[in-house]
């Protein structure tokens, strides 16, 4: 067993922070935790920014094929995501680059794949996910949003909702039901469409913190190209759970978390409270300890997981394990700080605020993780059902 | 990177499991720890056959050669099982002589241990029970060629049936408590020795050490006089890890049996196991193994490589302590009463998760570590 990462790797991994460092010092101070890029123009700019820098180097398409213009190693995929995760850099649209690009790979025809990859890779089209519903979250099947199929076309209505940065993206990719009549799982499509399409409104919601990262989709009529879709048609359930697996890289999050650790270990061996630095009270000492002894263990867990990604072994429980495991440690995180912090803790981005605001904001951001991409109770279905074979109760 | 094991790492696995299976069934586990040795003198003669006990000593001593990682994953096993007796006490207790013995000290002891002739055990612990430099009291003192130790030694596993005992030991009040420490290889059949067994929740032959008056001979003192803490530090950190291992191990055949259990038990017409709260507690536990599974390995890699990972040993252990604790207790709640009973394997582990936590330093004393390794002042 061996966790050395070869020369060639070192070089690259170093290539990745250096870059990194540098955008770090560009960065808009009011970009805190990634999803703030669809809050504010200046972050999505800036977004924008690093995307660019990031598709020249080919650093996009990474893990693809060499046929599609990647190194084909998964790796280097891993690597890049620690950099950009210790320093906060954007740049990489999980929607487009993490999501659908693999799984267009996987499951799109040559067309499809011939389309839609190279602008992927080239970051010139900027991508969203249309899968929930009000009636649909966790039980993302019983959808009703409908794709009828005429002629050449398919017509939608309906409503989707939730959907992360549809009001910055050019493209989406959506799950719509095309039968009518057919039995739940075998009546799905997924879709993919130009944002720009007559007959779509987009409404941004308010998220607790102020913020837009997400919002309401309408569908009044809206006419798709056939040819735009992904697998067979009513088989869009299968491509649907291609697209799951290739989760959110979890080593973004624990690698922030290791920065804001430093950061944290930093202030409180500057910041005095009863006449001594925060650092010397043992109570202290121990919470930090203790998130510290976590985060070690995620990251170990998260290098596991690449490696069973790199020799395309993963099982869906270990990228289950890994999700609950760093997006519950967030939480424990957020809240420990926030303690430590006291009245601190509650101060948004201002010259009051301790580490530019950024608890503040991760306090209300930890549900991101732990409610996205299937909530941490569908995880831990996955673990009982498909990992250690407990009977499923109908 | 690659974190498979080695094929060599994967024989010794299936060695060790299929070895103890046969050997060192439950019924003998709880059947040692009422015997008053604690262990089973023929088991551990054909442990020797197999090499176990010189697996990380040179082959130059007799031993098999094997790295640190390749002992973490025979001890892994030996946890997976439960092997009571004196193979950790032993084993670690071999490091200080690896790592600081002179070549006569090595020349005399590594070939006898590796041989399985000698039961070795260490002495660190005294009334304070901390494992920090100023709960070392006990004297030794020079007089002639010999220093004369006295004072009590408390929790030293197997010292009832050890050859030799590796004594911690003050030699001077410096002006740090750190300062001062020295190491000796005692006989333990040297006249003034004296030993109790402790009775303890897992039942794993603790004792008290009373040293009178024991003359010990220089020649015996591991190391330079009054510079044995850096020993202690090297002991604790892979003492830990190697207990660590053991821990690992042990939470894994929790998971298992409870997740068998619950396919098995029927209640309200159905299996247990097809109760979402239950589901979710058993999804919880397997994931926190798995964190504590890949902490290990990550940081008995770097020992094995010889990097610097005192900060990483503590965080291990640290986190594996609670993570053991915590499978175990819930796999013994899941089981339901049969789970509290003497006889029931499951509650066997649940003690000794206990024990575990405190070798090598419970969760706190590694906590403290972890701060100051990660930089608060
Ligand atoms: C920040 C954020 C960004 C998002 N971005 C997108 C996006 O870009 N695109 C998109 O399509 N969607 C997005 N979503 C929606 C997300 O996928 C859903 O919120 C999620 O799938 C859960 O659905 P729900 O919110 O309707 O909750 P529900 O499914 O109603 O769940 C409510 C509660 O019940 C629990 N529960 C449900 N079923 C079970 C079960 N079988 N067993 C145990 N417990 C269960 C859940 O865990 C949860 O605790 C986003 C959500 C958030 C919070």
């Amino acid at each position: 067993m061996d966790f050395e990462l070869t020369d060639e790797q070192k070089a690259r991994r170093k290539e990745f922070f250096d870059i990194c460092r540098e955008l770090e010092k560009k960065k808009p101070p009011n970009l805190v935790g990634l999803e703030t890029i669809y809050d504010h123009d200046e972050c999505w700019e800036f977004h924008l920014h690093c995307a660019k820098q990031f598709a020249q180097k080919g650093w996009l398409s990474l893990a693809w094929p060499p046929e599609y213009g990647g190194t084909g190693n998964m790796m280097d995929r891993v690597l890049f995501a620690e950099a950009r995760g210790y320093h906060g850099i954007p740049g990489v649209d999980v929607f487009g680059v993490g999501m659908l690009a693999p799984t267009l790979i996987q499951a799109g025809n040559e067309e499809v794949k011939k389309e839609f990859l190279p602008p992927i890779a080239r970051a010139e089209i900027m991508w969203c996910e249309l899968w929930s519903e009000p009636n649909a979250g966790s039980d993302l099947a019983a959808l009703s949003t409908t794709a009828i199929r005429r002629g050449d076309e398919y017509i939608i209505n309906g409503q989707k909702t939730w959907n992360t940065g549809a009001h910055r993206a050019d493209w989406g990719f959506g799950v719509f039901k095309t039968d009518l009549t057919a039995r739940k799982h075998h009546n799905l499509t997924f879709i993919l469409l130009d944002m720009k399409t007559p007959g779509i409104t987009v409404k941004p919601i308010p998220y607790m913190d102020g913020g837009r990262p997400f919002c309401e989709v309408y569908f009044d009529d809206v006419r798709v190209p056939a040819k735009n879709i992904v697998g067979q048609e009513n088989e869009g359930w299968a491509v649907v759970n291609t697209l799951a697996g290739f989760e959110r890289s979890s080593l973004t999050e624990i690698m922030s978390l290791v920065r804001a650790l430093e950061d944290l270990v930093k202030f409180c061996n500057e910041t005095k409270r009863n006449g001594q630095p925060l650092s010397k009270d043992p109570v202290i000492r121990n919470r930090i300890a203790q998130l510290a002894c976590e985060l070690e263990a995620a990251r170990a867990l998260a290098y596991r997981v690449a490696d069973l990604q790199n020799r395309n072994e993963m099982a869906l429980m270990d990228a289950s394990a890994v999700k609950i495991f760093s997006s519950e440690l967030a939480e424990r995180f957020v809240f420990t700080v926030t303690d430590i912090l006291g009245p601190y803790g509650q101060v948004k981005l201002s010259r009051w605020a301790p580490m530019g605001g950024a608890w503040e904001k991760m306090y209300q951001g930890c549900f991101v993780t732990t409610i996205s991409m299937g909530t941490n109770e569908i995880q831990r279905n996955i673990i009982a059902w498909y990992g250690l074979g407990l009977p499923r109760m109908k | 990177m690659d974190l498979r094991f080695t094929e060599a790492q994967e024989i010794l696995r299936k060695m060790a499991r299929d070895f103890l299976t046969t050997e060192c069934p439950k019924t003998l586990v709880r059947e040692l720890e009422q015997s008053e040795k604690g262990y089973s003198p023929e088991l551990w003669k054909k442990m020797a056959e197999l090499g176990w006990m010189g697996l990380i000593i040179p082959e130059e001593y007799e031993g098999m050669g094997y790295t640190f990682q390749d002992l973490t994953v025979l001890v892994e096993e030996i946890g997976r099982n439960i092997l009571p007796g004196p193979f950790l006490s032993t084993i670690t207790s071999t490091f200080p002589i690896l790592e600081i013995g002179n070549e006569e000290q090595k020349k005399e002891f590594l070939p006898q241990i590796a041989r399985g002739e000698l039961i070795l055990t260490t002495a660190l612990l005294e009334a304070e029970g901390t494992f920090t430099a100023t709960g070392i009291t006990t004297k030794a003192t020079a007089q002639d060629n010999n220093l004369i130790i006295n004072g009590t030694k408390l929790f030293v596993e197997m010292a009832h049936v050890a050859d030799y005992i590796i004594c911690a030991t003050r030699t001077k009040n410096g002006e740090s408590p750190e300062n001062g420490i020295t190491l000796f290889i005692v006989d333990s059949k040297t006249s003034g020795i004296d030993q109790e067994v402790i009775p303890t929740m897992a039942m794993d032959k603790q004792c008290e050490v009373r040293f009178e008056n024991v003359a010990v001979p220089r020649k015996n003192m591991l190391g330079n006089i009054d510079e044995g803490w850096p020993i202690i530090e090297m002991l604790l950190r892979k003492g830990a890890i190697v207990k660590c291992a053991e821990s690992v191990g042990a939470m894994q055949t929790c998971v298992e049996m409870t997740v068998a259990y619950s396919k098995e038990r029927v209640q309200y017409e159905r299996p247990i196991g097809a109760f979402q709260a239950l589901q979710h507690i058993m999804a919880d536990i397997w994931t926190s193994m798995e964190t504590a599974r890949y902490l290990l390995y990550y940081v008995a890699w770097l020992e094995s490589e010889g990097m610097p990972c005192a900060k990483q040993a503590s965080m291990a252990k640290a986190y594996i302590n609670e993570v053991y604790k915590n499978v175990s207790k819930w796999a013994v709640r899941l089981f339901g009463a049969i789970g509290t009973t003497y006889d029931h394997d499951i509650a066997l582990y649940y003690r000794r998760s206990k024990a575990a936590d405190i070798a090598f330093g419970g969760t706190d004393f590694h906590k403290e570590l972890v701060a100051q390794g990660i930089g608060l002042v």
